[in-house]
């Protein structure tokens, strides 16, 4: 019986005895025709290897070719490309090279990069991410290049700083929003809340009037819990906060255990979907996502990502702020978050033209007429004047959030600390577990914290 | 003759060679060695290789981005406290536990049938076959998770008699056995393996057995299930090594996760999102190693217990 190394058959074995008295004179012809297929195949197999392996980034014609690589759906990927077009166009001898895909696989491929030293030279950053990578030195300082930073919001420029030296520059600002299906709260017959003055209490009753008035399987909220950010929000609230400035939890196993208890009367109230489609809602795309198919009226996302959802759910969206206790705007404690930074790794072998690249990115306003909002508000002053007239009628919506928010913004949050990366699925698991029942809040509560506490150790 | 036994008569072959013999020998070794050369180079660069990196850095701390830090068998002991790990375990443990004997079942049963000279039998071959070429993939793993989803075919049938389904792949419950229903549908390469195993049972068994007047179920326990137990326990050991390293639709089916609460949580799984999530890739070496160990002794106990139940016929 012949075995592929899969452990599938291949086929029925064939007789020992008829292969062995095959005549000579063929076998010796066999042989030779053999001899020269099988180096062909070794030829084969190993320019496939050279073909996979260390990328030449000089091409022949003396052209630098760079590496860039972000996360992001079909709409940032078109803009992007517009934006590396405008910067090609000004300088003929770089080239620069995209590679994109979704937000998990991102994080797993650009670990493997890392660790093959086989980085991209230009890396979309996330504030998760970005002490773990830069703290172990795969990230570029780069103050030491020439990217003029002196038109950037100082709390953005910050944002990137750590004690590795300026490895992130902030591609955009945001903002965690509730965003509103108005279609949704239309075919309910249910007036959309008034984001300066609501509470939890009113979120909950308008979510579940909502669901009561719509055809089943349309919820009036998404559940949160499948990310930090919403916990962020509401620690915040409350007085606490995710992280501490010493690179510690900020809250008690209580504190989230209170937030998920929320969580489960929202769900007994039926305000937000059930378990099992809070679990698939998850694993969705932005375009697949409950508010952009017109299943949920409200739900948890980043300001930037209005525009690609309003093309996706193919009408207006609304964005509100938080709700917050006492139901007073400045008491939602919102923050500006720089939204992705721009980073390089620290072992490209053209750290010049890198550096000229995110200088581009994020001073040229022909890169920000490109860009747009997509990435968030621009964090330079004059891109954002700029590029004002040019914004989308949904990009427009998103800076004029970002502006009126101003002065109702909490303290910056301090910045997330090495091993963050792991926190948003361990959110994501006991918020299963809490809303099928397996584990009380208080129990969720304490495996959760203990989870993270070694986690960000 | 069975597969296995074919093997051994092989290796059996003694005695004298003559010195033309020996020579063309030689000759056909060279041959061999050349055309095997592609494969040589391919287990030394891709898995040998490899393999014994992983045994270094399952002694070590390596978080990828930085140079791996020996740390002696700290990895190996912190399994022993590491919760999530043993609810993997225990998931793996399931999985193979229940979906092995089930797909074998099925694959038997299946070909029994189409043993007993079905017009087309080709045909049916192929179409029972087509699921094992297309079971491991991803983009099959997505249409289960389509099938069994909330709103999914399988509930849009059970709504048509008034039943309301459960999300079978999002609820903790369910999604597991969803899972194993997925590597059950994947019997077509055992069944093909058995297929040729009921061709190669010698008919006069049977025609003896018809003279003594035995029905066909006695047919079934004391001819065919002896003549055919060296083929079960070569599919036995292949699926359960197979089955042990499952990965991609635990990975697909939950969205990488392992999710519902870590129910679908393979060995494997949870082995990839330590190294590669966490930036744990001294452990995870260390699980893979632990996974060899495993599966090495589930093979041994599987040829030990062959003694008492494998029958071969020479």
């Amino acid at each position: 019986m012949l075995v592929n190394p899969k452990g599938e058959a291949v086929a029925p074995a064939v007789d020992a005895e008829t292969r062995a008295s095959a005549p000579r004179r063929t076998k010796r012809k066999l042989r030779a025709s053999a001899l020269v297929a099988a180096t062909a195949a070794a030829v084969l197999a190993l320019t496939a290897c050279g073909g996979g392996g260390g990328s030449d980034s000089k091409s022949a014609d003396g052209k630098v070719e760079l590496r860039f690589a972000w996360w992001g759906g079909d709409k940032r990927a078109q803009v992007t490309q517009a934006a590396i077009a405008a910067f090609e166009a000004e300088n003929p001898n770089i080239k620069i090279k995209p590679e994109y895909g979704d937000w998990s696989g991102y994080w797993d491929k650009l670990a493997t990069q890392v660790a093959a030293n086989d980085a991209p030279d230009i890396i979309q950053m996330d504030e998760k991410y970005i002490t773990e990578y830069s703290t172990r030195g795969a990230l570029l300082d780069l103050s030491k290049y020439q990217i003029d930073t002196s038109k950037l919001d100082a709390a953005a420029l910050d944002a990137g700083k750590g004690e590795k030296g300026l490895t992130g520059i902030a591609a955009g600002i945001n903002a965690a929003t509730i965003l509103a299906n108005p279609a949704v709260f239309q075919a309910a017959g249910v007036a959309i809340p008034d984001d300066k003055t609501w509470t939890w209490e009113d979120f909950e009753r308008i979510s579940a009037e909502v669901t009561a008035k719509s055809p089943k399987g349309t919820y009036g909220a998404a559940a949160y819990g499948t990310d930090e950010a919403s916990l962020g929000v509401w620690l915040r609230q409350n007085g606490k906060s995710l992280y501490t400035e010493d690179g510690k939890l900020g809250f008690e196993p209580s504190d989230i255990a209170e937030w998920w208890g929320f969580l489960k009367e929202l769900s007994e109230k039926k305000a937000v979907p059930s378990a099992s489609e809070v679990v698939e809602a998850e694993a969705a795309p932005l375009d697949q996502s409950g508010l952009a198919t017109g299943k949920n009226g409200l739900a948890f996302w980043w300001s930037n990502q209005l525009p690609a959802l309003e093309k996706a759910a193919g009408g207006e969206l609304q964005i509100l702020r938080f709700p917050s206790k006492t139901g007073k705007a400045e008491d939602a404690k919102l923050w500006y978050k720089a939204s992705q930074f721009w980073s390089a790794s620290s072992r490209t072998k053209h750290p010049e033209e890198t550096a000229k690249f995110i200088d581009f990115l994020t001073n040229n306003v022909k890169a920000g007429e490109a860009l747009l909002a997509d990435r968030g508000v621009y964090p330079n002053s004059e891109v954002r004047e700029a590029i004002a007239p040019k914004l989308a009628k949904a990009d427009v919506k998103v800076v004029d959030f970002i502006d009126e928010i101003k002065g109702e913004l909490g303290e910056a949050p301090a910045a997330p600390p090495k091993g963050a990366g792991s926190i948003q699925e361990i959110v994501k698991r006991y918020t299963s577990e809490v809303l099928f029942n397996r584990l009380s809040t208080e129990e969720a509560g304490k495996k959760a914290v203990d989870e993270m506490k070694s986690a960000i150790s | 003759m069975s597969a296995i036994g074919e093997l051994s008569t092989m290796t059996r072959r003694k005695g004298p060679m003559t010195k033309e013999e020996k020579k063309a020998n030689g000759r056909d070794n060279k041959a061999a060695y050349v055309f095997l050369l592609p494969w040589l180079i391919g287990l030394a660069v891709i898995t040998v290789g490899p393999m014994l990196m992983s045994l270094y850095l399952s002694f070590t701390d390596y978080n990828l981005l930085q140079p791996p830090e020996w740390v002696g068998l700290d990895n190996f002991v912190r399994m022993f406290g590491d919760a999530r790990l043993h609810n993997s375990l225990r998931v793996t443990f399931t999985y193979v536990l229940v979906g092995v004997p089930l797909q074998l079942a099925v694959a038997l049963v299946i070909a029994l049938v189409l043993d007993k000279g079905l017009r087309g039998l080709p045909f049916y071959r192929s179409i029972f076959y087509l699921p094992s070429l297309l079971g491991g993939s991803v983009a099959v793993a997505i249409l289960w998770k389509q099938i069994f989803g909330t709103t999914g075919l399988v509930n849009q049938v059970l709504a048509m008699v008034g039943i309301e389904g459960p999300g079978w792949i999002s609820d903790p419950n369910t999604a597991l056995g969803s899972i194993i229903l997925l590597h059950v549908w994947t019997f077509g390469s055992p069944m093909i393996i058995f297929l040729a195993g009921l061709r190669q049972i010698p008919t006069m068994y049977y025609e003896a057995a018809e003279v003594d007047g035995a029905s066909t179920l006695q047919k079934f326990w004391r001819i065919t299930l002896p003549m055919l137990s060296p083929i079960i326990f070569f599919n036995l050991v292949l699926q359960i090594i197979g089955s042990f390293q499952s990965f991609t639709q635990a990975f697909i089916v939950s969205g990488g996760n392992g999710g519902p609460s870590d129910s679908t949580m393979f060995f494997t799984l949870y082995l990839y999102q330590k190294g590669f999530g966490q930036f744990d890739m001294g452990y995870a070496s260390a699980m893979a190693w632990f996974l060899l160990v495993i599966i090495g002794a589930f093979t041994a106990i599987n040829f030990i217990a062959s003694k008492y139940w494998v029958f071969y016929d020479d």
